[in-house]
């Protein structure tokens, strides 16, 4: 076990020198004068060489690097060129946390909608809702994450009446659909004080989730189309998880899709098992296989999914946090390039595949740790 | 209650069946009749006239009613045309394939050809000073997707942005491919310090979140068809070296290799003649769910305004533009989205059927 962490720790060393020597050389790559591209053509020739030696181009590129490494493994980043001058440290440390939530968020979301959908639908394998959802998960893989932000921004933004009415009238079907066997049920139950706890626990289940539904469609939520709202700001929690819903909901949606057809095939598999048919012949009830037996030997390769997702989703949050408008690392990235503030895009650039690496190396360690059968051999 | 008894516990031979998830004939949405005819026919007549009078007849009406009539109408059409794929060619019939394939190419000629069809104005704001703006999409008129805010003809706009999505996806594709390809063989194939070289390099190029690694790149970058290719180029050839890699490891150590190589034959006729052909098909099995990737992400790039500008559309562009009033002009931005969608979605489904003919390897990676 100890071999196996040495090992990949070994492997981190050189990715994370050439990641630093990329995105070093990402500022030399530029053509022309790096000090007329900032400075712009109406600067006079004493601000072209100030910038010149602020980015220290007189000196040799090895001096360079080893300085700029040293600096930046102190969290000195540097200024960033353009007015509001600001601290690149001061700019990353207001902008990470929107980001990290939205992330995070989005995780959290994508997992409520997979798991119990994977768990539905592998139960019954080949069943017309089992299609529907492969189908459909198919489908949400080809969407673009820009053009999911904008279509749930197009219905539950502008076209609010749509969703809540779908909500409701989905939420019913549901509802109707788990309730059709219970009389069919509650006959094989001999007439006594079991039938009628059954149906009235049915009944009172029933009751709740109308109530929930009914409530849920008169409060609908108002989402913002664009903003942020801090949890440290004045409105509170409330506020900060409304204007985070829809962007959190566009990253999850697609995620999800992948996680379901993942954890459904494992599902599957595991379901197929002898403990399973001997707990089935013990009579338990299915989603109690399905919970307790089932799911847990059948998360290992979602986990390494999730873990792999983290880093894309730092990638993708860029796109959703332009869509609606939030103070993120994305957008201040899309700034930076768009006006050509190179060292802010630098220190994006380098903090988010440091952060890959690291999270792609932890999730390589757990994984061995979940999984026994893999944490003999070799990396 | 039988059914998910049944379910939970199924025999082998079923759970594979129900694993790999497209298996035409076994659908339950589509009923199994003697003779296909009695249904074929009224859903094909069905779903021709409802797409008639959708676009058509009720050209007043309101857009929902004909949104959902056309909706139902295709749907009529689709399961007309499965029923009668499946009781011609048999139940391995694969009726999303095919649209699939056939929306590749009508995408493919229309871009090729975009300059010989009679198009209004796509790109030059100059010459639409006369023409009304956000108009509404209507397939019998002289815009049959609609205008944008400043006139310019959206299906115009669509096809010429076609033409950057699949130069830059598929010309990215192909230089990935021959670079990629190359080095990973080279390496699979002579092993020892130049394969654990080029895994490191590949190592630290896929530590990059891809979007990240394509934003520093257009950030030095202008932003013109030619660079954004070799942008995503240099993006997937560390998939590709992994990928040829991976395949030519399996063939290097086989029989005919080492005959080859005790006949005193070279290198490079080894490579050639022995492992190329064996390491391509798997390897260009791949190339259709690559492109689908990369014109997301050009699309992306273009969203974010950081590809190809205006005045020449791309999809992603025309997008971004339309995103200012699609509360009411939803057409702005989802014809463009449409079509990118159904492409990349087409690609998807194609690659899968690619990889399942010629990676019998299934990809171990």
């Amino acid at each position: 076990m100890v071999r196996t962490i040495g090992l990949k720790l070994a492997h981190l060393v050189p990715v994370l020198f050439l990641v630093s020597l990329a995105t070093f050389f990402m500022l030399e790559l530029i053509p022309g004068d790096p000090a007329f591209t900032i400075a712009g053509p109406d600067a006079t020739q004493e601000q072209y060489a100030e910038i010149r030696r602020e980015l220290g181009l007189d000196r040799p590129v090895v001096e360079r690097y080893v300085d700029w490494l040293g600096d930046t493994l102190t969290g000195n980043f540097g200024r960033s060129f353009f007015p509001p001058e600001q601290e690149v440290s001061t700019m990353i440390g207001q902008r990470l946390p929107v980001t990290l939530q939205i992330t995070i968020m989005s995780i959290g979301m994508a997992l409520l909608i997979a798991i119990p959908m994977a768990l539905v639908v592998a139960s019954r394998p080949g069943s017309i809702l089992d299609r529907l959802t492969t189908a459909g998960a198919f489908g949400a893989i080809s969407v673009p994450s820009f053009l999911a932000g904008l279509l749930l921004i197009f219905f539950f933004v502008f076209r609010q009446d749509v969703v809540r009415w779908v909500v409701l009238l989905a939420g019913l079907g549901l509802i109707a659909a788990l309730m059709a066997p219970v009389p069919g049920k509650a006959a094989t139950y001999p007439p006594g004080p079991h039938r009628r706890r059954y149906v009235t626990r049915s009944v009172v289940l029933a009751l709740i989730g109308l109530a929930v539904l009914v409530g849920l469609f008169l409060t609908f939520p108002d989402f913002p189309r664009q903003g942020f709202s801090r949890i440290t700001g004045d409105d509170g929690l409330r506020e900060n998880l409304r204007s985070a819903f829809l962007p959190a909901l566009t990253l999850a949606v697609i995620e999800a899709a992948v996680w379901m057809r993942l954890l459904r095939s494992d599902l599957i598999g595991t379901l197929q098992e002898d403990y399973v048919l001997a707990a089935r012949a013990k009579g338990m009830p299915r989603w109690r296989i399905l919970l307790k037996d089932a799911l847990r030997p059948s998360s290992f390769s979602l986990i390494t999914v999730v873990g792999v997702s983290i880093g894309r989703l730092l990638g993708g949050s860029i796109i959703v946090e332009r869509i609606f408008n939030l103070p993120g690392i994305g957008t201040m990235m899309v700034q930076g390039i768009t006006g050509k503030d190179f060292r802010v895009v630098q220190t994006g650039v380098l903090l988010i595949a440091v952060f890959y690496v690291v999270v792609n190396a932890v999730i390589d360690v757990s994984y061995s740790y979940l999984d026994p059968r893999i944490r003999r051999g070799r990396v | 209650m039988a059914e998910s008894d049944t379910a939970v516990v199924t025999p082998p031979g079923a759970e594979n069946a129900a694993v790999t998830a497209v298996v035409p004939g076994a659908d339950p949405l589509v009923p199994t009749t003697r003779h296909p005819a009695l249904l074929v026919v009224p859903l094909l007549v069905a779903g021709v006239a409802g797409l008639l009078v959708a676009t058509m007849v009720l050209t007043d009406a309101n857009a929902v009613v004909r949104l959902v009539l056309g909706g139902v109408a295709l749907l009529a059409l689709y399961l007309g045309l499965r029923i009668a794929g499946t009781a011609i060619w048999g139940p391995r019939f694969d009726l999303g394939l095919w649209l699939s394939l056939g929306w590749l190419a009508l995408v493919i000629v229309s871009a090729a050809i975009a300059d010989l069809l009679p198009l209004a104005e796509s790109k030059n704001v100059s010459k639409t000073l006369g023409t009304p703006t956000l108009q509404r999409p209507d397939l019998f008129s002289e815009h049959p997707l609609g205008t944008d805010n400043q006139g310019l003809d959206i299906l115009g706009g669509v096809i010429y942005g076609a033409r950057v999505s699949l130069i830059i996806g598929i010309g990215a594709v192909l230089i990935g491919m021959t670079v990629g390809g190359t080095i990973g063989i080279a390496a699979g194939y002579f092993r020892g310090k130049l394969e654990t070289v080029v895994n490191v390099l590949t190592d630290s190029m896929l530590a990059f979140p891809p979007l990240i690694l394509l934003l520093g790149m257009v950030a030095v970058l202008e932003p013109s068809v030619r660079n954004v290719t070799i942008a995503l180029a240099l993006l997937n050839i560390p998939t590709y070296i992994r990928l040829s890699r991976a395949n030519t490891l399996v063939y290097a150590q086989r029989e005919f290799v080492l005959a080859a190589r005790a006949l005193g034959d070279r290198n490079r006729n080894i490579i050639f003649r022995e492992l190329l052909p064996n390491v391509l098909l798997p390897v260009v099995s791949f190339a259709f769910l690559i492109v689908a990737v990369l014109i997301v992400a050009e699309a992306s790039l273009s969203f974010l305004g950081l590809s190809v500008q205006r005045p020449n559309p791309t999809w992603g562009n025309m997008i971004a533009a339309g995103q200012d009033n699609f509360d009411d002009h939803p057409h702005l931005v989802f014809v463009p989205g449409a079509v990118l969608f159904l492409t990349v979605f087409a690609f998807n489904r194609v690659g899968d059927r690619a990889r399942e003919l010629w990676d019998t390897r299934q990809a171990k990676l």
